[in-house]
């Protein structure tokens, strides 16, 4: 498709970007509630976060939580900002669209 | 390892978003419905039995010992906030920043405040004619509730959050106008009832 952001426009990364958009600005969410959300295996999941960072649309944080680490990820704002871009390009196609 | 899918056409892109995005707003926004529904049964059933032991006018509209109408109260009050606890820590737990910290504030608002109402109760009860004492007793949680009720609605900027504090504002005003008896019989069905209503009404949108 073109003009499409393709780092968004792989299924998968599609649904993480989505996910994370339901977040209010400023919140971040654990790693396994998002695995949940998106029933991914751990591996799949990093992959695409891996790609998604090295966008700057993401941002994943490790920290820990008394002694057990926990990771948080968040959709940075110019993710965020892909994102609509990315939805609003899709709409500028269907209503181009013959 | 890549698993890309083949891309999809722009209509299943955006169905695959909406889809997405209604799923995560599920699992994380939290359902005011639970805590609406323990809310309500305490106060209806707390307040009605306060209402049919401590009637208008000292009258005794079902007899029953004296402390049961104020142990039920307390007893539904302590499960319902409780079971909001746990619904919050839920919700929140996994979501870190903003939203969690406003919540988390948020709910230990609710747990000083009735640990308060708790002390107080304790100090004035020899002061007070029973009747007096019951009125104070029935309307300080509610007078509690309006209050985080309403600043509940404009820490989420919720229009129906802070008018349902209202509500209980006019209704906590109205009954103690009213006096002793009639106090509980008002949150009772306007209160407790209303909150019942309430989650009737958000749960029959929300589907």
């Amino acid at each position: 498709m073109p003009g499409l952001d393709p780092v968004i426009h792989a299924q998968a990364r599609l649904r993480v970007v989505s996910s994370l958009s339901a977040l209010g600005e400023g919140d971040r969410l654990a790693f396994p509630r998002l695995q949940d959300l998106l029933d991914m295996t751990a591996g799949n999941l990093s992959t695409h976060l891996r790609k998604l960072e090295e966008a700057g649309y993401v941002q994943v944080e490790k920290t820990h939580q008394g002694r057990t680490p926990a990771t948080f990820v968040a959709l940075t704002r110019r993710g965020r900002l892909a994102f609509e871009q990315y939805t609003h390009d899709l709409r500028a196609l269907l209503d181009g669209a013959p | 390892m890549e698993t890309d899918e083949e891309p999809l056409s722009p209509e299943a892109s955006l169905r695959l978003i909406d889809a997405q995005r209604e799923r995560a707003h599920r699992q994380l926004d939290l359902d005011p419905t639970v805590f609406l529904v323990p809310w309500g049964l305490a106060w209806l059933i707390g307040y009605g039995l306060f209402f049919l032991r401590y009637g208008p006018d000292e009258r005794v509209l079902v007899s029953m010992p004296g402390w049961l109408p104020l142990a039920t109260l307390l007893a539904l009050l302590v499960a319902a906030g409780a079971s909001s606890g746990v619904a919050g820590y839920k919700a929140y737990c996994g979501v870190a920043g903003e939203s969690a910290e406003r919540g988390a504030m948020y709910g230990w608002s609710w747990a000083l405040a009735f640990a308060g109402f708790g002390v107080l109760s304790s100090r004035f009860e020899a002061y007070l004619p029973e009747a007096q004492f019951g009125l104070l007793m029935g309307s300080l949680p509610v007078l509690i509730t309006a209050i985080l009720y309403m600043s509940g609605g404009a820490v989420w900027r919720d229009r129906h959050q802070f008018g349902f504090g209202v509500w209980l504002s006019v209704i906590n005003g109205m009954g103690l106008l009213a006096g002793p008896g009639w106090h509980s019989l008002v949150i009772s069905v306007l209160g407790g009832g209303g909150m019942l209503a309430s989650a009737a009404y958000l749960r029959a949108r929300r589907r």
